[in-house]
């Protein structure tokens, strides 16, 4: 559904209220037709504003070129002090020949010709997290499905005990939602957050996960163990120059929290997508052999993340205004996903949409790591679920994670009806 | 702290010829000057430089001269029999005075400093190891190189190398069973102060590479011939059926197989696009022809197998591919 355009006097970006309610579309349709080049101050944080491009073509443009637009200044609305951002750095704020060789370390572990070991293993866990949810009737989407199958596949690609399952997912949760106060004790804008500046999301919990990375690491460097862990420590990057002890720690780090809220999210609004468009998930239903290509419409649709950041290298002109070297400049990819300049009817949900070059998981250098992975959990869930439901429906309030990063529901509530 | 390496605008230049000399079988030392002479990119000892030989050759070539000379860039650069043609080109065309376009020098394999080093080239690898050799002398720290090639009369730089006495050992005759007992005798006992360098074919890295895992994390530094990339190669148009989208598309002579999907508006993942990260890895369903395997992700063996490719650089010698996509 077409969301109610906001004007664009009222277009506030770093207002997490929009993001709540989830308005923020009405806004990126405005800024998409009024102001491709927009900037919005920051005034309830320390940050210093930034640039917001919403557009498809804009997005791409400033997401392929890294030389213009950095990571290495960080790429969350933060700001880390420059004497915490090396300590705090990992691939994801690395550009250049490290980035690559940081890259290079893991991509093949993510590839189709890889993961596909795992299609039965991921198959199996998706049936068991089915029927355990299946055995009650009234459910929270969110919790009972969606959570656990992401964080269970990583644990199982990092290879850790059965019994640190629970310990991960707890992880994860607070610290991506990091500006929401109800799953984390310690909020990113907080005075007490500014004690953890040091810290990866300002977290405390970071230095939690750092410790367990590092017993991991330490049980199994010289080893030859196949899991990520194993591979991170043992082998050496094509730069030459071996992960020091912080870049092995923001490696860990990251592969435990990109992937499990996103994934997660990905889930639960698709599977809100697939409610709201019946003919749909009828379709789905029908044409099973397709899914690989369905799965693509559900993760543009669902975009879980709003965006990521990027900091001009130089002045340069667009659209008529200048971004000053330094400056933030954050591409909006779940704007891009609705762009009706890329997509016939971007707010529907259209299964057979081709053309689908979609922007969920980014479009230049720094593309999701993870991607093929993703796809493949959320392809098996949506395979495995939905021959096994006689009818879903919708019995309270979505309630959605407070932040303009994550596009999340934190609680679906849904009467379920197995077959 | 790891530096993070942003690249900027990369150096590139259309440098002259100053030297062309025979320095082996089958190998030239080429060096570089600014037609101006004007002083060149700093580097530091294992940087590599693009030649840009023709608009479809580039080659990567190890910097083998001083990096004190601010001025020069001397690349050794072996005519490979089985070469597609761009080492031929440099063998066939160049000479004193030729204009060559390079772009670089960027550095994969560096120094990282040690009380010691062992270094291990085969053949041509010795180029990144000279000036290596000269910054560990420099430094003082204790250093050997092992160097294997095929007969003395085609192992380059032996003269130069000579004069480091008895700290370097020579291999000549290809004989895997003496480099085999050199090698367990260098670095068959791990050595927590001591840094391993090698650089050379295949078989010599895999052997190396084997009798370091038992070795502290970071201790072994190996640059495999990366980005072997065009040479030579003629782009030819051809068809790829995408299996799981059910369409074939046409990829043309000039653009990639990653370009021509996502034109068709199906979302593929590529971070480098040079063939060496490995994101864009795609699996290969059916060929019909020959597939061209271009990237350094691969190694020999999977790229025979033909079961998946990196397709930002990879392509089809004729005929027609059927990829999982
Ligand atoms: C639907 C789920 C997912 C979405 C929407 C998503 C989205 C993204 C996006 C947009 C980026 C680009 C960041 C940038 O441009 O700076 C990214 C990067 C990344 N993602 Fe994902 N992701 C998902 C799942 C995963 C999974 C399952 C993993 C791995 C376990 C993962 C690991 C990574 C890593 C390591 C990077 C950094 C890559 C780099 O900097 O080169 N992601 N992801
Ligand atoms: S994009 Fe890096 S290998 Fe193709």
């Amino acid at each position: 559904m077409k969301p109610t355009p906001v004007p664009l006097s009222d277009v506030n970006l770093a207002n997490l209220d929009y993001f709540v309610a989830d308005e923020a579309w009405g806004m990126f349709d405005t800024l998409r037709a009024e102001d491709p080049l927009h900037w919005q101050d920051e005034p309830d944080s320390d940050g210093h504003g930034f640039w917001s491009v919403t557009r498809y073509d804009d997005i791409e443009m400033v997401n392929k070129d890294g030389e213009t637009f950095t990571s290495t200044k960080f790429v969350n609305l933060e700001e880390p002090p420059a004497e915490f951002q090396d300590l705090r750095r990992s691939i994801l704020e690395s550009d250049g020949s490290r980035h690559q060789a940081l890259r290079k370390l893991l991509a093949r572990d993510f590839s189709v010709a890889q993961l596909r070991r795992y299609e039965d293993f991921l198959r199996g866990l998706a049936r068991m997290s089915i029927e355990s949810a299946l055995e009650q009737e009234d459910i929270d989407f969110v919790d009972a499905i969606a959570a656990d199958f992401p964080i269970n596949v990583l644990a199982r690609l990092l290879d850790v005990p059965d019994d640190m399952i629970p310990q991960l997912i707890t992880w994860g949760n607070t610290i991506v939602g990091f500006s929401d106060p109800e799953l984390s004790d310690v909020l990113v804008d907080s005075d007490e957050a500014q004690q953890y500046k040091h810290l990866p999301f300002r977290s405390p919990v970071s230095l939690e996960i750092f410790e367990y990375g590092r017993q991991l690491a330490k049980e199994r460097r010289g080893g030859d163990g196949e899991d990520l862990v194993s591979k991170l420590v043992n082998r050496i990057p094509e730069d030459g120059v071996p992960l020091t002890d912080t870049d092995f720690d923001n490696y860990f780090l990251l592969l435990v929290v990109a992937g499990n809220e996103t994934t997660r999210q990905a889930m639960t609004l698709s599977m809100k997508g697939l409610m709201d468009h019946p003919d749909q998930m009828q379709y789905f239903l029908d044409n099973m052999d397709k899914s690989q290509i369905m799965v693509e419409e559900l993760i543009r649709y669902a975009s879980p993340v709003y965006h990521f950041r990027r900091t001009a290298t130089k002045d340069i002109e667009l659209h008529g205004k200048t971004i000053k070297e330094g400056d933030k400049v954050v591409m909006w990819f779940a704007s891009g996903n609705r762009d009706d300049a890329k997509f016939t009817d971007p707010y529907g949900l259209d299964l057979t949409r081709f053309p689908n070059d979609h922007m969920t998981f980014g479009k230049g250098p720094h593309s999701c790591l993870g991607a093929n992975l993703a796809r493949m959990e959320i392809r098996i869930l949506f395979e495995e679920l939905l021959p096994r439901l006689a009818s879903i429906e919708q019995t309270g309030e979505i309630e959605r994670v407070r932040s303009n990063f994550v596009n999340g529901v934190k609680r679906f509530p849904v009467r379920v009806k197995a077959k | 702290m790891t530096e993070t390496e942003t690249r900027l605008r990369e150096f590139e230049s259309d440098l002259v010829v100053e030297s062309y000399e025979v320095v082996a079988e089958d190998v030239v030392a080429v060096t570089l000057v600014h037609p101006q002479g004007e002083a060149l990119p700093a580097w530091t000892p294992g940087a590599h430089i693009d030649l840009i030989l023709t608009p479809e050759i580039t080659r990567q070539y190890s910097l083998c001269g001083s990096p004190a000379d601010a001025h020069r860039f001397t690349v050794g650069i072996l005519n490979a029999p089985n070469s597609r043609g761009g080492s031929r080109h440099v063998h066939e065309a160049v000479s004193t005075g030729s204009v060559i376009r390079i772009r670089g020098p960027r550095n994969h394999f560096p120094l990282v400093a040690s009380p010691r080093y062992v270094f291990i080239a085969g053949g041509i690898g010795v180029t990144p190891m000279l000036p290596m050799i000269a910054e560990a002398e420099a430094a003082r720290a204790e250093w050997t190189l092992l160097y294997g090639g095929r007969s003395e009369a085609s192992m380059a730089f032996i003269d130069q190398l000579r004069a480091y006495g008895d700290r370097v050992t020579l291999l000549p005759g290809n004989d895997v069973a003496l480099m085999s007992a050199a090698l367990d005798d260098r670095i068959g006992t791990p050595r927590p102060d001591t840094l391993v360098y090698t650089c050379g074919p295949e078989g010599l890295l895999g052997a190396v590479e084997a009798r370091c895992a038992s070795w502290p994390t970071g201790s072994l530094h190996l640059e495999r011939f990366a980005a072997k990339a065009t040479e030579g190669a003629v782009d030819t148009e051809f068809e790829v059926e995408l299996a799981r989208t059910g369409i074939t598309i046409t990829v043309p002579a000039d653009r990639s197989i990653f370009d021509a999907v996502q034109d068709h508006g199906i979302s593929v993942l590529g971070s480098c696009h040079e063939g060496v990260c490995g994101t864009c890895e795609t699996v290969i369903l059916g060929v019909d022809g020959e597939v061209d395997h271009r990237d350094s992700v691969l190694n020999d063996e999977e790229k025979a197998s033909n079961e998946s490719m990196m397709i930002c650089v990879s392509r089809c010698r004729s005929g027609r591919l059927t990829l999982d996509l």
